[in-house]
């Protein structure tokens, strides 16, 4: 399932990293992306969620209503097996695509 | 279940919504964090979402499918639309459900003769073998040669057979019960793959001469006899005052290769110690399992010669070239008589459907056509063609599934009316019923019908000009409507051709002169136990005591004895076997001659007239002589224009000479369809000669048949009260003949029926459909001076040219059709003009009756009215 738009698919790349490193809610993912990034990126809660629907439609991820460790119910999720394997072909498609176009742009 | 998806759909929403509340509050949370106030954290973190409705329909959006969300739209629209119609949705649902409905029920009557695999394993490779002639209607083999071709056959895996027939008494304790018992060879079940659902089957030694009988007892007798006893193996039963032990149980619901349900199956023990002579005379029906890969014709190939050996042997010179080797699959062993009744049937019912289906598609044109600027205007802001053509087709599939629906009510209600019109008119019908099978048919047809109606509503794309103003439909589309309606005029025609046919045909069998009055006539027919009535005396005794009796009838009246009584036949003999003193032999290829053993009172019971000599008399049965009755067709055939009487004749090989006393009418002999075959009587002599195990008494008074029925019964049990005995009328007798005809020309003429009610419907809609789109039109010529008288008549003939087209159609479709089914009439040529005329004359009224209202009202239309809508 190769989706056309490259945006999409790095929303999706972003969301499975951050639940590699623990399962997470929508609002811990936007949060964490935006600290590591040290604010570059910001992940719209608009497209947030579709994504995570999708994710989780496709069994790349798994949602469960859980406590979070101040006491509030959210849905977090986790990444299944399916969803790492998908990580990693994400990731090395993502480092051979950014070195194409870092070679491009050098060269131009 | 509607409200099960509404729930599912509002939980699943409650959920996304909460997820989206958590992030809001885990947001609003981390806002106060850092050091905002509670009120404006919460704003903040609705303002950083943005639209959380958008978001919520994104997330739908991931679940759920395009198409499946705008058939879901599609269907609701559908059903809003049905609901403000009514009366168009009952008509269209009421059509479909006729249409579907009859198509179902006669799926499910023929589906078991036709297509259902046949109750055995690997059934294709089943093939009944034996020879055809003209003895009877069924191949058959005897013992004599069955016994070569068990030896030396090479073409089956594995030949076997059965002897026909067959009743027995079996003595359980204290019951004694009259069974149909079947003797087969040992390799019969594995033949057929059958197993025993306990027990085994016959081993090789049980099925030798004078082996201990052994049976095997069907489940239904297990059941209602024994009681379903686990432990019946072995047990000792008496079958024919012999004792027997029961080996195995059939499984349930076993059916014969001939079909019927024996209640026994013991070993043939086919006896080859016997001279030829008598294992010749012997009969048998043989059936065979072909090997893998081996066709029926190489079968057939193979068994040639051995054919050819058997002919020799066992085949009198003379009978040789009437005497075929038949090898056909089992199926068309046992639908024999009714497949082209099912097929007829299939195709009557196919052509109902097509006027049901353009019925309804003329329904929803009109129904379009009075649509058109709704849909014009959902073109014009945007809907493309394509998702108009698909609503449409969605419509149709909606009207079709809920007249499928209907419909499965309809097939069950004319499945129960066919069962109970005859029971026996095509085999196997009191099987059907509606299953899976059916219900899946029933679906597959609605849906069928569905789309080919709702093509043709379908095609019509709405043009944006549409919207301007009310013109009246294109040319094209009347056009189309017009031709739907003449094609269904066709269909309905051939329809009514082939009703008319099959009801003139079975008024012909029913009136034709069967050459005996059946009327009043009571019989009683029983067969005499081998064992209770050994020495034949004792069943010249039975027969003198039963005479003795009949002579005291109540009210008085004729009464006979026979062996069997018309319209069936007997076995016969060969025809060349006769031999008159003083002549040359009789011509070869003569087929066979029936005959009868009777009393003197036969003639005058039955009201056979006797057209030359006189008939037997009982100082005839005292004499030393032997005389004989000959049929007119009998007499004719062997002694032409010579007067018969006085003359001599040996009807069998070794027999001795008869003297000719008469010649009587011919009666039918062969089933009422057939012409009567030639035939001799026998006189039943007091000396026992001629006297057998069967009998029939037949015997008319002034008294109800009822009664002589309830009187015939109790002097029958005085004599034998173990005796089983069918009483009936003659009457009934020769109706059961009538049976499957009846059965064919009811369910045909009813769809025919129906089909004509459809088409003059259908009829109807188009021109009035025409008329109300034309009563401006129809104003200003009434204004311009017209007469009323002009329009009507303008009105009828539209419905005149588009009948008139779909009958010269319809004729030269049911003289084709009609050649096909030749087999299933009597006495009435295919193309039989009074039938023909009779069909075009119901179809004519009926369509005059349609265009007569319409006519009217467009002839009623007042001018000033019509001219003021515009």
């Amino acid at each position: 399932m190769k989706r056309g738009d490259q945006l999409q698919g790095t929303l999706e790349l972003l969301i499975l990293k951050t639940l590699e490193r623990e399962p997470n809610h929508g609002f811990g993912i936007t949060l964490h992306v935006q600290t590591v990034s040290d604010g570059l990126l910001r992940v719209e809660e608009g497209s947030l969620y579709p994504a995570l629907h999708r994710l989780d439609r496709d069994k790349l991820i798994e949602g469960e209503w859980r406590q979070t460790p101040n006491g509030r119910r959210a849905r977090i999720y986790a990444l299944t097996a399916a969803g790492k394997k998908r990580l990693r072909e994400a990731e090395a498609n993502w480092t051979t695509v950014a070195k194409g176009v870092q070679r491009v742009l050098r060269v131009v | 279940m509607k409200r099960v998806f509404a729930w599912w759909r509002r939980r699943r929403s409650e959920a996304w919504q909460e997820e989206i509340d958590s992030h809001l509050a885990l947001r609003a949370e981390w806002n106060q964090a850092h050091g905002i106030a509670p009120e404006e954290a919460r704003r903040q973190a609705r303002r950083q979402f943005g639209n959380s409705l958008a978001t919520l329909e994104a997330v739908r959006a991931v679940y759920v499918r395009p198409w499946v969300e705008t058939l879901v739209q599609d269907c609701r629209y559908a059903l809003r639309g049905f609901r403000k119609a009514p009366a168009f949705s009952a008509v269209a649902i009421a059509t479909i459900a006729i249409g579907v409905g009859a198509a179902s029920a006669v799926f499910s009557a023929i589906d078991p003769v036709l297509f259902r695999p046949l109750p055995y394993p690997k059934d294709e490779q089943l093939v009944s073998v034996g020879y055809s002639a003209p003895v009877d209607n069924y191949e058959f083999h005897i013992v004599s040669s069955y016994l070569d071709w068990r030896q030396h056959q090479t073409a089956f895996q594995s030949l076997t057979a059965m002897r026909p027939g067959g009743q027995c008494d079996l003595v359980a304790g204290e019951t004694v019960l009259q069974l149909g018992c079947v003797a087969v060879e040992d390799n019969f079940l594995q033949t057929f793959g059958v197993q025993p659902l306990l027990g085994r089957s016959f081993r090789p030694e049980e099925d030798r001469p004078h082996a201990p009988t052994v049976l095997l007892i069907s489940y239904g007798l297990w059941q209602r006899v024994f009681g379903g006893d686990p432990h019946i193996l072995g047990r000792l039963v008496t079958l024919d005052e012999e004792h027997s032990r029961i080996v195995g149980v059939l499984p349930r619901g076993f059916e014969m290769p001939q079909l019927g349900n024996p209640d026994v199956l013991l070993p043939a023990r086919l006896d080859d110690s016997l001279p030829r002579s008598a294992n010749s005379s012997s009969m048998l029906r043989a059936f065979a399992r072909l090997r893998d890969g081996v066709t029926m014709e190489q079968a057939r190939e193979q068994m040639q010669p051995l054919f050819e050996q058997a002919l020799r042997l066992d085949v009198p010179a003379e009978l040789r070239s009437e005497v075929r080797l038949v090898i056909r699959s089992l199926r068309d062993r046992q639908i024999h008589e009714v497949k082209l009744a099912s097929w007829m049937l299939l195709g009557a019912v196919v052509a109902l459907l097509l006027i049901a289906c353009a019925n309804v598609a003329n329904l929803l044109l009109a129904r379009a056509a009075s649509r058109r600027r709704e849909l014009a205007l959902r073109a014009a802001i945007g809907a493309s063609g394509a998702r108009l053509a698909r609503q449409m087709l969605t419509e149709s599939l909606v009207l079709g599934l809920a007249g499928g629906a209907a419909g499965c009510g309809v097939a069950w209600a004319l499945l129960r009316f066919s069962v109970r019109l005859a029971p026996e008119g095509l085999i196997r019908l009191e099987q059907a019923r509606i299953d899976l099978r059916v219900l899946g048919f029933a679906l597959a047809v609605s849906i069928g019908s569905a789309v080919l109606f709702g093509m043709a509503a379908a095609v019509e794309r709405p043009r944006a000009e549409t919207l301007a103003g009310s013109r009246a439909p294109g040319m094209g589309r009347t056009w189309f409507r017009k031709s739907l309606v003449a094609a269904q005029v066709a269909l309905s025609l051939m329809l009514l051709a082939g009703a008319s046919l099959f009801l003139r045909s079975l008024w012909k069998l029913e009136n034709q002169p069967l050459g005996f009055r059946p009327e009043r006539l009571v019989t009683a027919s029983f067969t005499l136990r081998r064992h209770r009535y050994q020495p034949a005396a004792a069943q010249a005794a039975f027969f003198r005591e039963l005479e003795a009796r009949l002579a005291s009838i109540p009210g008085a009246g004729p009464f006979a004895v026979s062996d069997s009584i018309p319209p069936r036949g007997s076995m016969g003999r060969p025809y060349s076997n006769i031999r008159i003193a003083g002549h040359r032999a009789l011509a070869a290829n003569g087929g066979m001659v029936a005959f009868r053993r009777v009393t003197p009172g036969y003639f005058q019971a039955l009201g056979i007239s006797i057209l030359a000599g006189r008939p037997f008399t009982e100082s005839d049965r005292a004499s030393g002589e032997w005389p004989v009755i000959l049929s007119a067709t009998l007499a004719r055939r062997m002694f032409g224009n010579e007067n018969p009487i006085g003359q001599r004749i040996a009807l069998d090989g070794a027999g001795a000479w008869s003297m000719v006393v008469g010649v009587a009418a011919d009666a039918k002999n062969n089933g009422i369809s057939a012409p009567a075959d030639p035939e001799y009587y026998r006189l039943r002599m007091n000396d026992g000669r001629g006297v057998g195990r069967e009998g029939v008494a037949l015997f008319r008074s002034g008294l109800d048949p009822a009664s002589l029925t309830l009187w015939i019964r109790r002097e029958l049990a005085g004599l034998d009260p173990t005796l089983p005995v069918t009483v009936e009328t003659m009457e009934t007798r020769v109706g059961r003949f009538a049976e499957r005809p009846r059965f064919v020309a009811t369910l045909v003429a009813l769809f025919a029926g129906i089909g004509l009610l459809l088409a003059g419907v259908g009829l109807y809609g188009v021109l009035s459909f025409l008329v109300s789109q034309r009563t401006q039109e129809i104003g200003v010529r009434m204004a311009l001076g017209a007469q009323a008288r002009d329009i009507a008549l303008q009105v009828q003939g539209y419905a005149a040219v588009w009948t008139g087209i779909g009958v010269v159609l319809g004729l030269a479709g049911a003289l084709a059709l009609t050649r096909t089914v030749r087999g299933l009439l009597y006495d009435v040529v295919p193309g039989d003009p009074i039938s023909l005329s009779l069909a075009v004359m119901a179809l004519a009224a009926i369509a005059a009756l349609a265009a007569w209202i319409p006519a009217h009202r467009a002839a009623r239309v007042d001018p000033v009215v019509a001219l003021r809508q515009q």
